[in-house]
C-alpha cells in the first residue's frame, strides 16, 4: 500500500513549493502548507464530487477554474488560490447557495460552527441581489427519532447521501427530485433505521441535519468541551463531551484513526442522558430496616466495620466501565486487605480472558484479506463502530464472512489457503469457538490468523488486564491455586459481604435470577455506584459515586488501547471513587496516600509495565513485554 | 456700635431676602414628589429592558442568544426550547425557556438590543430600579415581558408612574 505512493510530484500553491505524494489532491496539497481552501461537498473519508463548486481554484494552463477537491495534484503544477476571479466566484457560489437558504440562523442548532455561516462571513458577498421570494421547503421534518432534517437549510452538498453510500453502505439517505426541487430524503419517507445517524449531523455543513436531543439546547459558545472516551461499549471510540451549564448536551465525535475513524454509533452518541445526574444525594446506611442519610465518612467507616465482621468472606464487583485506577485499587482493596479472591467484573460466566485476545488491532482490519464474523450481527451489535471499519475494508477488498457461532466450519471452507492476512471477532462470550476457528484457520491458511474479541463494557478489557478476575492476577499470571470463586457462583458461596462498584447505568450489576434469591438474604451489600437502581432496595450502604463523565482515570479498549478519560461534569461534592475505596482500605490498617489519580496512574504503571502504552495513547501489547 | 447699626439694618435684611423669596415663588418649581410623581423619560432612555411581544401575543424572542454573546459584561441569561402545537410561545420552531437579565451587572449599554435579530428586547424607559435584595435584581423572563394586554402607552411609560405630566401647583 504504501509502495504506491512513494512517487511524489512538487507543485506551487500560491508561490509556496510544496511536495506532496502522486495522487493527492490540490486541497490537501495547499493544506500542506497552510493555505485554506473553502469547502463544502469534499470531506476526507469519501471520494471527491465536486458539486458545491466552493473550492474553485486557478490552475496555470487550464482555461476555467478547477475544483480543488476534485483534481489530482501534477509535476509542475501553479496553482492560485487568491485571485480577483476566485474571488469573484466564490462570492458568485455563495451568492447562489443562499438563494434559497433561509437564513434563519438565529433559531438553527448549527449557528455559530456553521461552515456556510463562517464561510459567507469570510469570502462571500455582503448582501444578496436576489429580490424574489426564496424557494420554500419543509421544515423540522423528523426523519426518525433521532433527527430532525430542514429542507430549507440543505445546499445539497450530498455528504449525508455519499456518507450512507460510501462509509455505512446502508444508502438510506438519497437525493430526490431534480433541479431546485432537489431534496434529500429516506425511501417513501420511511423513518431512518441506520445505527449511524448521528454522523450525518456532524458532516452536514449547514443546520439542515440536527439532533433530535441536541435540539435548541445550547449554542456552541457555551459548551464546556472534554476530550474523553465513549462510555458505550468496548470500541472506545473517542468522544468529546459538550456540556453546559454543568449539563452534558451531546457527544461529538473526536478523530482516532486507529480507534473510531472520526465516526460514532448511534448507541453510544445518544447514551449521554444515562449519565445525568437527578439530584444530590448523600451517602446512606441502613439502621433497623430504614436507610437514613449520613455523612461519607460515617458511612465509610460502617462500612469498614462492617466488612471486618465478615472477615474474609467478602465479595467484590466492579463493573465493566470503572476506570483502570479504580479497579487497580479494588483489586488491591480485595487481594491486600480484605484478603479476598472472590472478584469480578463480569456480568455472568465468560471464557478465560487472555493477552492474545487483542492481537488483532482495529486499525489493522483493513489489512486483512478475510475477515470471519463469528456470531454474525452480534458482533456487530456488541460493538456497532466495528462495522464503519469492515465495509471501509470491504470497499478495499476485504472479504468478510458472517457466520453462526456454531458454524465454523463453513467459515473454514469459504476462506482459501492462500489468504494472506485472515481475523476472527467475536464477543467474548464466544471465545472458545473463536479459539478453535483460529487454531484450524493457522494450519489451513498460509498467512496469519489473528483474532479480536469484543469485551463488555468501555473498560472490561482494563479489568481483565488488571485482574479484577476470581483466578487471574494483573498480567493474566495465575493464582497458584489462590482462586476465588466468580460471579455465578456467589449464590450459595457462604459469603458474608457483597461490594459492588459501579460507574455507568450501561453496564451496571444486573441480577440474575439466582442472584435475586440470594441478594436479600445477604447479611451485608456495600453499593458504591453513580446512579440509583433496584439494589438500593437491598443494599445496606449505599454510597454515591462518580459516573463515567465525571472522573479522571484511565480505560482500556477490546484491542487493548489505554486511553484516558476527562472530568467532564463537576460533581465534586462526591467523593471520588478512590477516595473512597482509599478510606475504607485505611480504616482496616492499609496506609496508602494516593493523592491524586495521576499517582496512581504512576503506581499502576510500576506495577503493570506494559500499561506505560498510557502515556502515548498506544495498545498494551503483553507478549512483547513478557 | 456695630451691634447698633445690625439691628437697626435687619428689617431691611429681612426685607431684601423675602423678595428674593418672593421673586423664586413666581418661577415654575423644578422637583417633583419622586416617587409618587416621576418625569417623562427621553424616546431613547436606555432604562431597564423589555422583551416585547407580536400584536397576536406570541413572544418575539427565538431564544438565539445572540444579546447573550453580545453583552459585554455577560449578565444574559438565554435558554430556549421548542415549541410544540399545544405549548406555543413564539411564532416560530424555538423560544426563550428561560430568558434572565442580572440588573446589577449589566451596564444599560443596549448592545443587546442592537443584537437582537427579532426587535425582541428593546431598553424600556424604567430606571426605579432600587430594591433590597442582591436576589431581586435578577431580571426573569416574566418581569421583562410586555404585559400581554398591553396597549403602546403602557409599556413605554414606567408602570409605577401615575403619571409623567408636569407637576401642577398645589398652591
Amino acid at each position: 500500500m504504501a509502495a504506491v505512493q512513494t512517487e511524489t510530484v512538487t507543485l506551487t500553491v500560491n508561490g509556496q513549493s510544496v511536495t506532496v505524494p502522486k495522487g493527492t489532491l490540490i486541497l490537501d496539497a495547499a493544506k500542506e502548507v497552510g493555505i485554506d481552501i473553502p469547502i463544502f461537498c469534499s470531506h476526507p473519508k469519501m471520494a471527491p464530487v465536486a458539486v458545491c463548486r466552493m473550492c474553485l481554484v486557478e490552475v496555470e494552463k487550464m482555461p476555467k477554474l478547477q475544483p480543488a477537491c476534485a483534481v489530482y495534484v501534477a509535476d509542475g503544477m501553479v496553482v492560485k488560490t487568491v485571485t480577483d476571479q476566485v474571488n469573484k466566484y466564490q462570492k458568485g457560489v455563495l451568492e447562489f447557495l443562499l438563494i434559497n437558504h433561509p437564513l434563519d440562523c438565529p433559531i438553527c442548532d448549527k449557528g455559530g460552527e456553521c461552515p456556510l455561516q463562517d464561510q459567507t462571513y469570510q469570502y462571500g458577498p455582503g448582501a444578496s441581489r436576489f429580490t424574489f421570494d426564496k424557494a420554500h421547503f419543509d421544515k423540522a421534518v423528523p426523519l426518525s427519532d433521532r433527527i430532525v432534517l430542514d429542507r430549507e437549510r440543505c445546499i445539497l452538498c450530498w455528504r449525508c447521501t455519499r456518507f450512507s453510500e460510501e462509509i455505512s453502505g446502508e444508502r438510506e439517505l438519497a437525493l430526490i427530485q431534480r433541479g431546485v426541487h432537489t431534496i434529500i430524503g429516506t425511501y417513501n419517507d420511511e423513518p431512518a433505521q441506520s445505527n449511524y445517524q448521528g454522523n450525518w449531523t456532524e458532516i452536514c455543513p449547514v443546520g439542515a441535519l440536527t439532533s433530535r436531543q441536541y435540539r435548541f439546547i445550547s449554542r456552541p459558545w457555551d459548551l464546556d468541551r472534554t476530550a474523553s472516551v465513549c462510555p458505550g461499549c468496548a470500541m472506545g471510540c473517542n468522544i468529546q463531551i459538550d456540556a453546559r451549564n454543568n449539563k452534558i448536551g451531546r457527544f461529538q465525535s473526536r478523530e482516532n484513526v486507529a480507534v473510531d475513524d472520526s465516526w460514532l454509533c448511534d448507541y453510544g452518541r445518544y447514551s449521554f442522558p444515562n449519565f445525568q445526574r437527578e439530584s444530590q444525594e448523600r451517602p446512606r446506611i441502613r439502621r433497623n430496616g430504614a436507610l437514613e442519610e449520613v455523612s461519607f465518612d460515617e458511612a465509610i467507616g460502617f462500612a469498614a466495620d462492617q466488612l471486618t465482621q465478615a472477615g474474609g468472606q467478602v465479595a467484590g464487583w466492579a463493573s465493566p466501565s470503572d476506570t483502570n485506577e479504580e479497579l487497580f485499587l479494588f483489586r488491591r482493596l480485595f487481594r491486600d486487605v480484605f484478603q479476598s479472591p472472590h472478584l469480578d467484573h463480569r456480568p455472568g460466566a465468560l471464557p478465560d480472558p487472555e493477552p492474545e485476545d487483542t492481537s488483532l488491532p482495529i486499525a489493522d482490519i483493513e489489512h486483512l484479506d478475510h475477515a470471519i464474523l463469528l456470531g454474525g450481527q452480534e458482533v456487530i451489535d456488541a460493538a456497532p463502530v466495528l462495522h464503519l471499519r469492515l465495509f471501509k475494508s470491504q470497499r478495499k477488498g476485504l472479504i468478510v464472512h458472517k457466520v453462526g457461532v456454531g458454524e465454523g466450519k463453513k467459515a473454514l471452507d469459504a476462506v482459501p489457503a492462500e489468504a494472506q492476512a485472515v481475523g476472527v471477532l467475536a464477543t467474548e462470550a464466544n471465545k472458545s469457538a473463536a479459539v478453535e476457528l483460529q487454531s484450524r484457520l493457522s494450519k489451513k491458511v498460509k498467512g496469519s490468523v489473528r483474532r479480536l474479541m469484543i469485551t463488555t463494557g468501555p473498560n472490561g478489557r482494563g479489568a481483565k488486564d488488571l485482574g479484577i478476575l476470581p483466578h487471574l492476577g494483573p498480567g493474566y499470571v495465575s493464582l497458584n491455586g489462590q482462586s476465588g470463586k466468580g460471579r455465578v457462583e456467589w449464590p450459595g458461596a457462604g459469603l458474608r459481604a457483597v461490594y459492588i462498584h459501579e460507574s455507568s447505568p450501561l453496564h451496571a450489576f444486573a441480577t440474575s435470577d439466582a442472584e435475586s434469591m440470594w441478594l436479600p438474604g445477604l447479611p451485608l451489600l456495600i453499593y458504591h455506584r453513580f446512579k440509583s437502581s433496584p439494589l438500593d432496595d437491598l443494599a445496606h450502604v449505599i454510597i454515591p459515586g462518580h459516573a463515567f463523565t465525571e472522573k479522571d482515570g484511565t480505560v482500556t479498549n477490546m484491542e487493548g488501547r489505554v486511553q484516558r478519560i476527562k472530568t467532564a461534569i463537576d460533581a465534586a461534592w462526591v467523593r471520588e471513587d478512590w477516595r473512597v475505596m482509599q478510606a475504607i482500605a485505611n480504616r482496616l490498617g492499609a496506609g496508602w496516600t494516593y493523592a491524586d489519580v495521576a499517582e496512581i496512574t504512576a503506581e499502576l504503571v510500576r506495577a503493570l509495565p506494559p500499561y506505560a502504552a498510557v502515556n502515548q495513547a498506544e495498545r498494551v501489547t503483553w507478549s512483547e513485554n513478557r | 456700635m456695630a451691634g447698633v447699626k445690625e439691628t437697626l439694618l435687619g428689617p431691611i435684611y429681612i426685607a431684601r431676602a423675602m423678595l428674593t423669596t418672593l421673586k423664586h415663588n413666581r418661577k415654575p418649581i423644578v422637583t417633583i414628589e419622586y416617587p409618587e410623581r416621576q418625569k417623562p423619560v427621553p424616546p431613547r432612555e436606555r432604562g431597564r429592558h423589555i422583551l416585547h411581544r407580536y400584536a397576536d401575543g406570541l413572544e418575539k424572542c427565538v431564544g438565539c442568544e445572540l444579546c447573550a454573546i453580545a453583552c459585554p459584561v455577560g449578565c444574559i441569561v438565554v435558554e430556549a426550547a421548542e415549541n410544540t402545537p399545544e405549548h406555543r410561545v413564539s411564532p416560530g420552531e424555538r423560544y426563550a425557556k428561560r430568558y434572565e437579565i442580572n440588573l446589577l451587572r449589566c451596564i444599560y449599554c443596549g448592545l443587546c438590543e442592537e443584537a437582537c435579530p427579532y426587535d425582541a428586547i428593546t431598553m424600556g424607559p424604567r430606571y426605579d430600579l432600587a430594591d433590597d435584595h442582591p436576589d431581586k435584581f435578577i431580571a426573569v423572563k416574566e418581569d421583562l415581558l410586555e404585559p400581554l394586554s398591553a396597549s403602546i402607552s403602557d409599556t413605554a411609560l414606567p408602570t409605577a408612574a401615575p403619571s409623567a405630566q408636569p407637576v401642577a401647583r398645589k398652591w
